[in-house]
Protein backbone atom coordinates (compact mmCIF):
# COMPACT_ATOMS: atom_id res chain seq x y z
CA UNK A 1 0.00 0.00 0.00
CA UNK A 2 0.99 3.25 -0.89
CA UNK A 3 0.01 6.42 0.72
CA UNK A 4 0.78 10.25 -0.18
CA UNK A 5 0.11 12.55 2.62
CA UNK A 6 0.39 16.31 1.07
CA UNK A 7 2.82 15.35 -2.01
CA UNK A 8 3.98 18.57 -3.69
CA UNK A 9 6.46 19.10 -5.62
CA UNK A 10 8.17 22.28 -7.89
CA UNK A 11 10.50 22.70 -10.49
CA UNK A 12 12.08 26.07 -10.90
CA UNK A 13 9.60 28.03 -8.52
CA UNK A 14 6.75 26.25 -10.37
CA UNK A 15 4.17 24.33 -8.65
CA UNK A 16 3.78 20.77 -10.63
CA UNK A 17 1.81 18.81 -7.90
CA UNK A 18 -0.25 20.71 -5.17
CA UNK A 19 -1.32 18.68 -1.92
CA UNK A 20 -1.65 15.69 -3.14
CA UNK A 21 -3.15 12.99 -0.67
CA UNK A 22 -3.91 9.60 -1.70
CA UNK A 23 -3.76 5.73 -0.66
CA UNK A 24 -3.51 3.42 -3.14
CA UNK A 25 -4.76 0.33 -1.88
CA UNK A 26 -4.13 -2.20 -4.99
CA UNK A 27 -3.15 -1.18 -8.93
CA UNK A 28 -3.53 2.06 -10.01
CA UNK A 29 -3.28 3.82 -13.62
CA UNK A 30 -2.31 7.55 -13.78
CA UNK A 31 -3.45 9.97 -16.73
CA UNK A 32 -3.54 13.45 -17.88
CA UNK A 33 -2.10 15.91 -20.72
CA UNK A 34 1.33 16.31 -21.39
CA UNK A 35 3.11 18.16 -18.51
CA UNK A 36 0.83 17.71 -16.14
CA UNK A 37 3.44 15.70 -13.57
CA UNK A 38 2.47 11.83 -14.23
CA UNK A 39 6.02 10.89 -14.52
CA UNK A 40 6.70 13.82 -11.51
CA UNK A 41 4.21 11.86 -9.07
CA UNK A 42 5.91 8.61 -9.91
CA UNK A 43 9.58 9.93 -9.66
CA UNK A 44 8.63 11.20 -6.10
CA UNK A 45 7.16 7.40 -4.84
CA UNK A 46 10.89 6.55 -6.23
CA UNK A 47 12.45 9.29 -4.65
CA UNK A 48 14.34 10.25 -7.69
CA UNK A 49 13.39 14.01 -7.30
CA UNK A 50 12.59 16.48 -4.37
CA UNK A 51 9.34 16.85 -2.67
CA UNK A 52 7.08 18.37 0.07
CA UNK A 53 5.10 15.96 2.30
CA UNK A 54 5.57 12.39 2.98
CA UNK A 55 5.21 9.15 1.16
CA UNK A 56 4.66 6.02 3.03
CA UNK A 57 5.13 2.71 1.35
CA UNK A 58 3.44 -0.05 3.57
CA UNK A 59 3.24 2.88 6.88
CA UNK A 60 7.28 3.72 6.39
CA UNK A 61 8.06 6.73 5.27
CA UNK A 62 10.35 6.20 2.37
CA UNK A 63 12.67 8.69 3.24
CA UNK A 64 13.63 6.30 5.94
CA UNK A 65 14.04 3.38 4.04
CA UNK A 66 17.48 2.52 3.49
CA UNK A 67 18.23 2.82 -0.61
CA UNK A 68 18.76 -1.35 -0.76
CA UNK A 69 15.62 -1.90 0.85
CA UNK A 70 13.48 0.77 -1.30
CA UNK A 71 15.02 -0.66 -4.30
CA UNK A 72 13.64 -4.19 -3.44
CA UNK A 73 9.85 -2.45 -2.57
CA UNK A 74 9.60 -0.58 -5.88
CA UNK A 75 10.48 -0.81 -9.32
CA UNK A 76 10.41 2.19 -11.63
CA UNK A 77 10.25 1.60 -15.79
CA UNK A 78 11.27 4.35 -17.82
CA UNK A 79 9.59 5.19 -20.79
CA UNK A 80 12.53 5.19 -22.90
CA UNK A 81 15.83 3.36 -22.37
CA UNK A 82 18.33 6.28 -22.27
CA UNK A 83 21.77 4.42 -21.74
CA UNK A 84 25.56 5.65 -21.70
CA UNK A 85 27.10 2.59 -21.88
CA UNK A 86 26.25 1.07 -25.48
CA UNK A 87 27.91 -2.31 -25.26
CA UNK A 88 26.20 -3.56 -22.33
CA UNK A 89 24.55 -7.29 -23.18
CA UNK A 90 20.92 -7.39 -22.66
CA UNK A 91 21.74 -10.28 -19.85
CA UNK A 92 24.27 -7.81 -18.15
CA UNK A 93 21.17 -6.00 -18.15
CA UNK A 94 18.38 -7.28 -16.49
CA UNK A 95 20.81 -9.02 -14.42
CA UNK A 96 21.22 -5.64 -12.67
CA UNK A 97 18.03 -6.16 -10.99
CA UNK A 98 19.80 -8.50 -8.69
CA UNK A 99 21.68 -5.98 -7.29
CA UNK A 100 19.49 -4.82 -4.41
CA UNK A 101 19.68 -8.59 -3.87
CA UNK A 102 23.64 -9.28 -4.24
CA UNK A 103 26.08 -9.02 -1.95
CA UNK A 104 28.01 -6.19 -1.94
CA UNK A 105 31.54 -6.68 -3.89
CA UNK A 106 30.36 -10.12 -4.74
CA UNK A 107 29.64 -11.62 -8.16
CA UNK A 108 26.01 -12.24 -9.01
CA UNK A 109 25.17 -15.70 -7.62
CA UNK A 110 24.16 -18.93 -9.53
CA UNK A 111 20.32 -18.14 -8.59
CA UNK A 112 20.83 -14.50 -9.60
CA UNK A 113 21.47 -15.75 -13.02
CA UNK A 114 19.05 -18.61 -13.33
CA UNK A 115 15.96 -16.00 -11.85
CA UNK A 116 17.34 -13.97 -15.40
CA UNK A 117 17.24 -16.87 -17.72
CA UNK A 118 13.75 -17.71 -16.19
CA UNK A 119 12.70 -13.93 -16.68
CA UNK A 120 13.82 -13.79 -20.24
CA UNK A 121 12.42 -17.19 -21.09
CA UNK A 122 8.60 -16.10 -19.77
CA UNK A 123 8.82 -13.17 -21.40
CA UNK A 124 10.20 -15.01 -24.58
CA UNK A 125 13.12 -13.12 -25.26
CA UNK A 126 15.77 -15.84 -24.18
CA UNK A 127 17.20 -15.45 -28.10
CA UNK A 128 18.50 -11.88 -27.24
CA UNK A 129 20.32 -12.47 -24.06
CA UNK A 130 23.74 -12.37 -26.02
CA UNK A 131 22.49 -8.95 -27.90
CA UNK A 132 23.49 -5.65 -27.12
CA UNK A 133 21.55 -3.58 -25.56
CA UNK A 134 21.78 -0.56 -28.17
CA UNK A 135 21.08 -3.03 -31.38
CA UNK A 136 17.49 -3.47 -29.99
CA UNK A 137 14.15 -2.32 -31.28
CA UNK A 138 11.95 -0.21 -28.87
CA UNK A 139 9.52 -2.69 -28.00
CA UNK A 140 12.56 -5.34 -27.43
CA UNK A 141 13.72 -2.63 -25.11
CA UNK A 142 10.67 -2.26 -23.23
CA UNK A 143 10.46 -6.13 -22.72
CA UNK A 144 14.17 -6.03 -21.31
CA UNK A 145 13.21 -3.32 -18.53
CA UNK A 146 10.19 -4.92 -17.72
CA UNK A 147 12.65 -7.96 -17.60
CA UNK A 148 14.81 -6.48 -15.17
CA UNK A 149 12.50 -4.90 -13.12
CA UNK A 150 11.04 -8.26 -12.81
CA UNK A 151 14.18 -9.54 -11.45
CA UNK A 152 14.59 -7.19 -8.86
CA UNK A 153 11.29 -8.92 -7.56
CA UNK A 154 9.95 -6.01 -5.79
CA UNK A 155 6.10 -6.07 -4.52
CA UNK A 156 5.42 -2.94 -6.59
CA UNK A 157 6.03 -1.69 -10.06
CA UNK A 158 5.83 1.61 -11.57
CA UNK A 159 5.69 1.92 -15.55
CA UNK A 160 5.98 5.20 -16.92
CA UNK A 161 4.44 5.02 -20.43
CA UNK A 162 5.26 1.62 -21.40
CA UNK A 163 3.77 2.07 -24.73
CA UNK A 164 4.76 5.81 -26.02
CA UNK A 165 7.02 4.34 -28.52
CA UNK A 166 5.59 1.47 -29.17
CA UNK A 167 3.56 0.33 -32.42
CA UNK A 168 -0.05 -1.45 -32.01
CA UNK A 169 1.36 -5.14 -32.16
CA UNK A 170 4.21 -4.26 -29.57
CA UNK A 171 1.63 -2.39 -27.12
CA UNK A 172 -0.59 -5.35 -27.09
CA UNK A 173 2.29 -7.65 -26.47
CA UNK A 174 3.42 -5.19 -23.28
CA UNK A 175 -0.17 -4.51 -22.78
CA UNK A 176 -0.61 -8.51 -22.31
CA UNK A 177 2.14 -8.74 -19.77
CA UNK A 178 1.87 -5.88 -17.50
CA UNK A 179 -2.11 -7.15 -16.87
CA UNK A 180 -0.77 -10.43 -16.46
CA UNK A 181 1.44 -8.76 -13.36
CA UNK A 182 -0.99 -7.23 -11.75
CA UNK A 183 -1.27 -10.81 -10.41
CA UNK A 184 1.61 -10.91 -8.23
CA UNK A 185 2.74 -6.84 -8.21
CA UNK A 186 1.15 -3.75 -7.49
CA UNK A 187 1.21 -2.22 -10.65
CA UNK A 188 1.36 1.49 -11.53
CA UNK A 189 1.14 2.97 -14.72
CA UNK A 190 1.27 6.02 -15.87
CA UNK A 191 -0.36 7.01 -19.52
CA UNK A 192 -1.44 8.69 -22.20
CA UNK A 193 -2.64 5.87 -23.94
CA UNK A 194 -6.69 5.59 -23.22
CA UNK A 195 -6.88 2.04 -24.57
CA UNK A 196 -4.16 0.41 -22.61
CA UNK A 197 -5.67 2.12 -19.62
CA UNK A 198 -8.98 0.81 -20.04
CA UNK A 199 -7.94 -2.25 -20.86
CA UNK A 200 -6.25 -2.39 -17.43
CA UNK A 201 -9.18 -1.71 -15.50
CA UNK A 202 -7.80 -0.76 -12.62
CA UNK A 203 -8.80 2.89 -10.83
CA UNK A 204 -7.78 5.85 -12.47
CA UNK A 205 -6.03 9.17 -10.85
CA UNK A 206 -6.88 12.26 -13.59
CA UNK A 207 -4.25 14.64 -13.08
CA UNK A 208 -4.65 18.06 -14.36
CA UNK A 209 -3.19 21.55 -13.45
CA UNK A 210 -1.18 20.22 -10.75
CA UNK A 211 -4.55 18.73 -9.03
CA UNK A 212 -5.27 15.09 -8.92
CA UNK A 213 -8.98 13.39 -8.91
CA UNK A 214 -9.47 10.01 -8.44
CA UNK A 215 -11.86 7.52 -10.46
CA UNK A 216 -12.97 4.15 -8.96
CA UNK A 217 -14.86 3.71 -11.75
CA UNK A 218 -17.17 5.43 -14.24
CA UNK A 219 -14.12 7.11 -16.03
CA UNK A 220 -14.63 5.58 -19.64
CA UNK A 221 -17.58 6.57 -20.43
CA UNK A 222 -17.65 9.51 -23.43
CA UNK A 223 -19.54 12.36 -21.39
CA UNK A 224 -16.39 12.34 -18.67
CA UNK A 225 -13.97 11.86 -21.00
CA UNK A 226 -14.68 14.46 -23.43
CA UNK A 227 -14.93 16.78 -20.21
CA UNK A 228 -11.72 15.96 -18.94
CA UNK A 229 -9.94 15.78 -22.75
CA UNK A 230 -12.24 18.68 -24.56
CA UNK A 231 -12.20 16.19 -27.20
CA UNK A 232 -14.68 14.42 -28.38
CA UNK A 233 -15.06 10.70 -28.10
CA UNK A 234 -17.48 7.57 -29.58
CA UNK A 235 -17.36 4.00 -28.01
CA UNK A 236 -13.30 3.82 -26.74
CA UNK A 237 -12.80 0.29 -27.52
CA UNK A 238 -10.07 -1.76 -26.53
CA UNK A 239 -8.90 -5.24 -27.68
CA UNK A 240 -5.60 -6.17 -26.34
CA UNK A 241 -7.22 -10.22 -25.49
CA UNK B 1 43.77 -11.53 -34.76
CA UNK B 2 44.54 -7.80 -34.44
CA UNK B 3 44.19 -8.18 -31.19
CA UNK B 4 46.61 -10.61 -30.12
CA UNK B 5 48.79 -8.76 -32.58
CA UNK B 6 48.32 -5.74 -31.10
CA UNK B 7 49.31 -7.25 -27.41
CA UNK B 8 52.19 -8.77 -28.36
CA UNK B 9 53.49 -6.29 -29.98
CA UNK B 10 53.06 -4.24 -26.59
CA UNK B 11 54.35 -6.90 -24.16
CA UNK B 12 57.28 -7.24 -26.60
CA UNK B 13 58.03 -3.61 -26.23
CA UNK B 14 58.05 -4.03 -22.48
CA UNK B 15 60.09 -6.44 -22.45
CA UNK B 16 62.40 -4.84 -25.03
CA UNK B 17 62.22 -1.86 -23.45
CA UNK B 18 65.13 -1.84 -20.57
CA UNK B 19 67.36 -2.79 -23.28
CA UNK B 20 66.96 0.03 -25.42
CA UNK B 21 68.52 3.74 -24.43
CA UNK B 22 71.33 6.37 -25.19
CA UNK B 23 73.82 4.15 -23.55
CA UNK B 24 74.14 0.81 -25.36
CA UNK B 25 74.11 -1.89 -22.48
CA UNK B 26 76.89 -5.34 -22.56
CA UNK B 27 74.71 -8.15 -22.27
CA UNK B 28 77.03 -10.49 -20.88
CA UNK B 29 77.94 -7.21 -18.16
CA UNK B 30 74.15 -7.98 -16.47
CA UNK B 31 74.98 -10.16 -14.35
CA UNK B 32 78.01 -8.56 -12.95
CA UNK B 33 76.60 -5.77 -10.37
CA UNK B 34 80.06 -3.81 -10.24
CA UNK B 35 79.76 -3.13 -14.26
CA UNK B 36 78.45 0.33 -15.35
CA UNK B 37 75.70 -1.75 -17.60
CA UNK B 38 74.44 -3.67 -14.76
CA UNK B 39 74.05 -0.66 -13.00
CA UNK B 40 72.09 1.25 -15.75
CA UNK B 41 70.00 -1.27 -16.10
CA UNK B 42 68.89 -1.84 -12.41
CA UNK B 43 68.99 1.48 -11.51
CA UNK B 44 67.49 3.62 -14.55
CA UNK B 45 66.07 1.32 -17.08
CA UNK B 46 64.03 -1.27 -14.89
CA UNK B 47 62.61 1.08 -12.43
CA UNK B 48 62.25 3.52 -15.29
CA UNK B 49 59.87 0.84 -17.27
CA UNK B 50 58.05 -0.19 -13.91
CA UNK B 51 57.77 3.67 -13.58
CA UNK B 52 56.03 3.93 -16.94
CA UNK B 53 53.77 1.16 -16.48
CA UNK B 54 52.17 1.95 -13.25
CA UNK B 55 51.81 5.97 -14.76
CA UNK B 56 50.39 4.53 -17.60
CA UNK B 57 48.18 1.66 -15.78
CA UNK B 58 46.55 5.26 -13.01
CA UNK B 59 45.90 6.92 -16.38
CA UNK B 60 44.50 4.77 -17.93
CA UNK B 61 42.18 3.51 -15.28
CA UNK B 62 41.64 7.82 -14.39
CA UNK B 63 40.44 7.89 -18.05
CA UNK B 64 37.92 5.27 -17.99
CA UNK B 65 36.59 6.11 -14.34
CA UNK B 66 35.84 9.70 -15.28
CA UNK B 67 34.08 8.69 -18.61
CA UNK B 68 32.23 6.23 -17.07
CA UNK B 69 31.13 8.14 -13.76
CA UNK B 70 30.64 11.50 -15.94
CA UNK B 71 29.32 9.41 -18.29
CA UNK B 72 30.89 11.85 -21.09
CA UNK B 73 34.09 9.67 -23.68
CA UNK B 74 35.75 13.37 -23.44
CA UNK B 75 36.23 13.50 -19.44
CA UNK B 76 39.51 12.87 -18.51
CA UNK B 77 41.52 14.06 -15.11
CA UNK B 78 43.91 16.22 -17.88
CA UNK B 79 40.69 16.92 -20.05
CA UNK B 80 39.19 18.49 -16.54
CA UNK B 81 42.01 20.56 -15.38
CA UNK B 82 43.47 18.34 -12.81
CA UNK B 83 46.78 17.87 -14.13
CA UNK B 84 47.28 21.51 -14.94
CA UNK B 85 46.43 21.95 -11.02
CA UNK B 86 48.80 19.96 -10.27
CA UNK B 87 51.63 21.21 -12.31
CA UNK B 88 50.43 25.13 -10.95
CA UNK B 89 51.08 23.63 -7.63
CA UNK B 90 54.56 22.04 -8.67
CA UNK B 91 55.83 25.96 -10.27
CA UNK B 92 54.55 27.18 -7.23
CA UNK B 93 56.65 25.00 -5.21
CA UNK B 94 59.94 25.90 -7.69
CA UNK B 95 59.43 29.32 -7.50
CA UNK B 96 59.42 29.42 -3.98
CA UNK B 97 62.53 27.41 -3.85
CA UNK B 98 61.44 24.84 -1.13
CA UNK B 99 63.52 21.78 -1.39
CA UNK B 100 62.69 19.34 0.68
CA UNK B 101 60.43 19.85 3.34
CA UNK B 102 59.68 17.26 5.61
CA UNK B 103 59.96 13.04 5.84
CA UNK B 104 61.97 13.90 2.46
CA UNK B 105 59.52 14.61 0.66
CA UNK B 106 59.82 17.04 -2.05
CA UNK B 107 57.61 20.31 -1.98
CA UNK B 108 57.18 19.94 -5.65
CA UNK B 109 55.35 16.59 -4.91
CA UNK B 110 53.11 18.24 -2.03
CA UNK B 111 52.11 20.91 -3.67
CA UNK B 112 51.52 19.33 -7.16
CA UNK B 113 49.45 17.07 -5.10
CA UNK B 114 47.24 19.58 -3.32
CA UNK B 115 46.56 21.04 -6.69
CA UNK B 116 45.15 18.33 -7.91
CA UNK B 117 43.24 17.55 -4.75
CA UNK B 118 41.88 21.49 -4.74
CA UNK B 119 41.05 21.36 -8.52
CA UNK B 120 39.07 17.68 -7.69
CA UNK B 121 36.92 19.37 -4.59
CA UNK B 122 36.41 22.38 -6.92
CA UNK B 123 34.86 20.64 -9.34
CA UNK B 124 32.65 18.24 -7.24
CA UNK B 125 31.67 21.40 -5.51
CA UNK B 126 30.89 23.29 -8.85
CA UNK B 127 29.21 20.59 -10.49
CA UNK B 128 26.46 20.87 -7.84
CA UNK B 129 24.97 23.78 -9.83
CA UNK B 130 24.83 21.87 -12.81
CA UNK B 131 21.72 19.81 -13.92
CA UNK B 132 22.23 16.52 -13.21
CA UNK B 133 22.42 16.15 -16.76
CA UNK B 134 24.33 18.65 -18.08
CA UNK B 135 27.96 16.91 -17.44
CA UNK B 136 29.18 18.26 -20.76
CA UNK B 137 29.02 21.84 -18.53
CA UNK B 138 31.84 20.41 -15.95
CA UNK B 139 34.11 19.87 -18.97
CA UNK B 140 33.93 23.27 -19.89
CA UNK B 141 34.37 24.38 -16.26
CA UNK B 142 37.62 21.81 -16.22
CA UNK B 143 38.86 23.77 -19.04
CA UNK B 144 38.16 27.32 -17.61
CA UNK B 145 40.22 26.07 -14.66
CA UNK B 146 43.12 24.87 -16.99
CA UNK B 147 43.14 28.35 -18.43
CA UNK B 148 43.27 29.83 -15.28
CA UNK B 149 46.01 27.89 -13.80
CA UNK B 150 48.32 28.77 -17.34
CA UNK B 151 47.52 32.11 -16.82
CA UNK B 152 49.16 31.53 -12.79
CA UNK B 153 51.54 30.04 -14.25
CA UNK B 154 52.68 32.72 -16.96
CA UNK B 155 52.97 34.29 -13.42
CA UNK B 156 55.11 32.27 -12.18
CA UNK B 157 57.27 32.19 -14.97
CA UNK B 158 57.14 36.18 -15.24
CA UNK B 159 58.32 36.43 -11.75
CA UNK B 160 60.87 33.39 -11.33
CA UNK B 161 64.59 33.49 -12.42
CA UNK B 162 66.16 32.07 -15.41
CA UNK B 163 67.00 28.55 -13.55
CA UNK B 164 63.66 28.07 -11.34
CA UNK B 165 62.15 28.87 -15.27
CA UNK B 166 64.40 26.14 -17.09
CA UNK B 167 63.37 23.26 -14.22
CA UNK B 168 59.51 24.32 -14.38
CA UNK B 169 59.66 24.30 -18.50
CA UNK B 170 60.90 20.83 -18.21
CA UNK B 171 58.97 19.76 -15.68
CA UNK B 172 55.72 20.89 -18.02
CA UNK B 173 56.87 18.85 -20.90
CA UNK B 174 56.35 15.89 -18.46
CA UNK B 175 59.21 13.55 -17.94
CA UNK B 176 59.50 9.56 -17.11
CA UNK B 177 62.84 10.12 -16.40
CA UNK B 178 63.82 8.90 -13.04
CA UNK B 179 66.28 7.70 -10.75
CA UNK B 180 66.16 4.50 -8.05
CA UNK B 181 63.31 2.33 -6.75
CA UNK B 182 61.60 4.90 -4.54
CA UNK B 183 58.86 6.13 -7.13
CA UNK B 184 58.42 3.41 -9.05
CA UNK B 185 57.04 1.84 -6.19
CA UNK B 186 55.06 4.10 -4.40
CA UNK B 187 53.53 4.36 -7.91
CA UNK B 188 52.87 0.31 -7.85
CA UNK B 189 51.14 0.68 -4.49
CA UNK B 190 49.13 4.15 -5.68
CA UNK B 191 48.19 2.18 -8.82
CA UNK B 192 47.46 -1.52 -7.05
CA UNK B 193 44.78 0.74 -4.78
CA UNK B 194 43.75 2.31 -7.66
CA UNK B 195 42.77 -1.02 -9.82
CA UNK B 196 41.30 -2.53 -6.92
CA UNK B 197 38.78 -0.10 -5.95
CA UNK B 198 37.84 0.31 -9.37
CA UNK B 199 37.36 -3.50 -9.30
CA UNK B 200 35.70 -3.80 -6.49
CA UNK B 201 33.29 -1.37 -7.90
CA UNK B 202 32.82 -2.95 -11.06
CA UNK B 203 28.97 -4.00 -10.67
CA UNK B 204 28.06 -0.61 -9.26
CA UNK B 205 30.10 1.43 -11.87
CA UNK B 206 27.92 -0.96 -14.69
CA UNK B 207 25.17 0.46 -13.18
CA UNK B 208 26.19 4.15 -13.21
CA UNK B 209 26.98 4.00 -16.72
CA UNK B 210 23.50 3.43 -17.66
CA UNK B 211 22.22 6.54 -15.76
CA UNK B 212 22.32 8.32 -12.16
CA UNK B 213 18.79 7.79 -11.54
CA UNK B 214 19.27 3.72 -13.16
CA UNK B 215 21.48 3.50 -9.87
CA UNK B 216 19.46 5.13 -7.18
CA UNK B 217 16.47 3.15 -8.45
CA UNK B 218 19.38 -0.37 -7.60
CA UNK B 219 19.99 1.21 -4.27
CA UNK B 220 23.47 2.54 -4.86
CA UNK B 221 24.24 6.48 -2.99
CA UNK B 222 25.52 7.74 -6.74
CA UNK B 223 27.13 10.98 -4.98
CA UNK B 224 28.78 8.93 -2.40
CA UNK B 225 30.37 6.15 -4.85
CA UNK B 226 31.42 8.62 -6.80
CA UNK B 227 33.06 10.94 -4.48
CA UNK B 228 34.83 8.25 -3.38
CA UNK B 229 36.11 6.83 -6.25
CA UNK B 230 36.99 10.42 -7.68
CA UNK B 231 39.49 11.00 -5.07
CA UNK B 232 40.98 8.11 -4.90
CA UNK B 233 41.81 8.69 -8.76
CA UNK B 234 42.53 12.34 -8.43
CA UNK B 235 45.30 10.81 -4.96
CA UNK B 236 46.79 8.52 -8.14
CA UNK B 237 47.15 11.32 -10.63
CA UNK B 238 48.21 14.44 -8.47
CA UNK B 239 50.93 11.51 -6.93
CA UNK B 240 51.93 10.85 -10.28
CA UNK B 241 51.78 14.50 -11.75
CA UNK B 242 53.76 15.58 -8.72
CA UNK B 243 56.45 13.43 -9.87
CA UNK B 244 56.66 13.09 -13.78
CA UNK B 245 54.81 16.60 -14.80
CA UNK B 246 51.68 16.03 -16.65
CA UNK B 247 51.47 13.39 -19.06
CA UNK B 248 48.15 13.93 -21.54
CA UNK B 249 45.86 12.20 -23.44
CA UNK B 250 46.41 8.56 -22.06
CA UNK B 251 43.44 8.48 -20.34
CA UNK B 252 41.65 9.41 -23.13
CA UNK B 253 43.04 7.43 -25.83
CA UNK B 254 43.37 3.67 -24.04
CA UNK B 255 39.71 3.42 -22.98
CA UNK B 256 38.71 4.48 -26.11
CA UNK B 257 40.95 1.84 -28.33
CA UNK B 258 40.05 -0.71 -25.70
CA UNK B 259 36.39 -0.24 -26.38
CA UNK B 260 37.15 -0.25 -30.18
CA UNK B 261 39.08 -3.71 -29.65
CA UNK B 262 36.66 -5.33 -27.23
CA UNK B 263 32.98 -3.69 -27.48
CA UNK B 264 31.78 -5.16 -24.06
CA UNK B 265 30.34 -3.20 -21.12
CA UNK B 266 32.22 -1.12 -18.90
CA UNK B 267 32.65 -4.06 -16.13
CA UNK B 268 34.70 -6.34 -18.01
CA UNK B 269 36.76 -3.96 -19.57
CA UNK B 270 38.46 -2.62 -16.32
CA UNK B 271 41.49 -5.41 -16.19
CA UNK B 272 42.02 -4.80 -20.30
CA UNK B 273 42.36 -0.78 -20.15
CA UNK B 274 44.84 -0.96 -16.67
CA UNK B 275 46.94 -3.31 -18.54
CA UNK B 276 46.78 -1.69 -21.92
CA UNK B 277 47.38 1.82 -19.99
CA UNK B 278 50.74 0.48 -18.67
CA UNK B 279 52.31 -1.57 -22.00
CA UNK B 280 50.77 1.64 -23.79
CA UNK B 281 53.11 4.07 -22.00
CA UNK B 282 55.91 2.09 -22.07
CA UNK B 283 55.63 1.55 -25.71
CA UNK B 284 55.69 5.39 -26.18
CA UNK B 285 58.42 5.92 -23.52
CA UNK B 286 60.29 3.38 -25.84
CA UNK B 287 59.84 5.17 -28.91
CA UNK B 288 61.05 8.71 -27.64
CA UNK B 289 64.33 6.74 -25.80
CA UNK B 290 64.93 5.05 -29.46
CA UNK B 291 64.51 8.38 -31.33
CA UNK B 292 68.28 9.24 -32.14
CA UNK B 293 67.49 12.83 -30.99
CA UNK B 294 70.80 15.01 -28.63
CA UNK B 295 68.65 14.90 -25.59
CA UNK B 296 65.48 12.43 -24.89
CA UNK B 297 62.30 13.97 -25.97
CA UNK B 298 60.22 14.21 -23.25
CA UNK B 299 56.95 11.59 -22.76
CA UNK B 300 54.04 14.33 -22.44
CA UNK B 301 55.23 16.26 -25.44
CA UNK B 302 54.77 12.71 -27.55
CA UNK B 303 51.19 12.11 -25.80
CA UNK B 304 49.90 15.28 -26.25
CA UNK B 305 51.14 15.25 -29.97
CA UNK B 306 49.73 11.79 -30.79
CA UNK B 307 46.43 12.86 -28.02
CA UNK B 308 45.05 16.33 -29.69
CA UNK B 309 44.15 14.83 -33.01
CA UNK B 310 42.70 12.43 -31.48
CA UNK B 311 41.17 14.27 -29.16
CA UNK B 312 39.30 16.20 -32.06
CA UNK B 313 38.63 13.04 -34.00
CA UNK B 314 36.03 11.86 -30.96
CA UNK B 315 34.44 15.37 -30.57
CA UNK B 316 33.69 15.40 -33.96
CA UNK B 317 32.64 12.06 -34.21
CA UNK B 318 30.22 12.30 -30.96
CA UNK B 319 29.27 15.28 -32.49
CA UNK B 320 27.68 13.52 -35.98
CA UNK B 321 26.83 10.36 -34.04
Amino acid sequence: MIKLDALQCSFDKQTILQNISLEIENHLSILGANGSGKSTLAKAICGLIKYEGDVFIHDTNIQDLPLLEKAKTISYIPAKLDIYDSFITVKEFVLQGRFPHKRSLFEYSHKDKSICEQTLEFLNISHLQEHTVHSLSSGEQQLILIAQALTQQSKIIIFDEPTANLDPHNTKIIAQHIKGLQQYHQVILITHDLHLASYMQSPILFIKDSHASYYEKDFFNDSTLSELYGVVFKDLVASYD
Amino acid sequence: MIRVLIWSLLVFCFVYSAFIGAVSLNISDLLNPQSLSYQIFFDLRVPRVLFAFFAGTILALSGLLFQTLFRNPLMTPYTLGISSGAVLGAGIAIKLGLGTLFFGIASISLFGFFGAMLTVFLLVYLSQFLKSSQHASLLLLGIALSLFYTSALMIVFYLGDPMQNDMLIRFTMGSLSIIGWSNPILLGIISLALFISVYAYRFELQILSISEDQAKLKGIHAKKLTLILLTISSLGIGTLVSISGPIGFIGLIVPHIITKLYPTSVSSRIIKTALFGGFFLVFCDTITRSLSTQSELPIGIITALIGAPFFIYLIITKATR
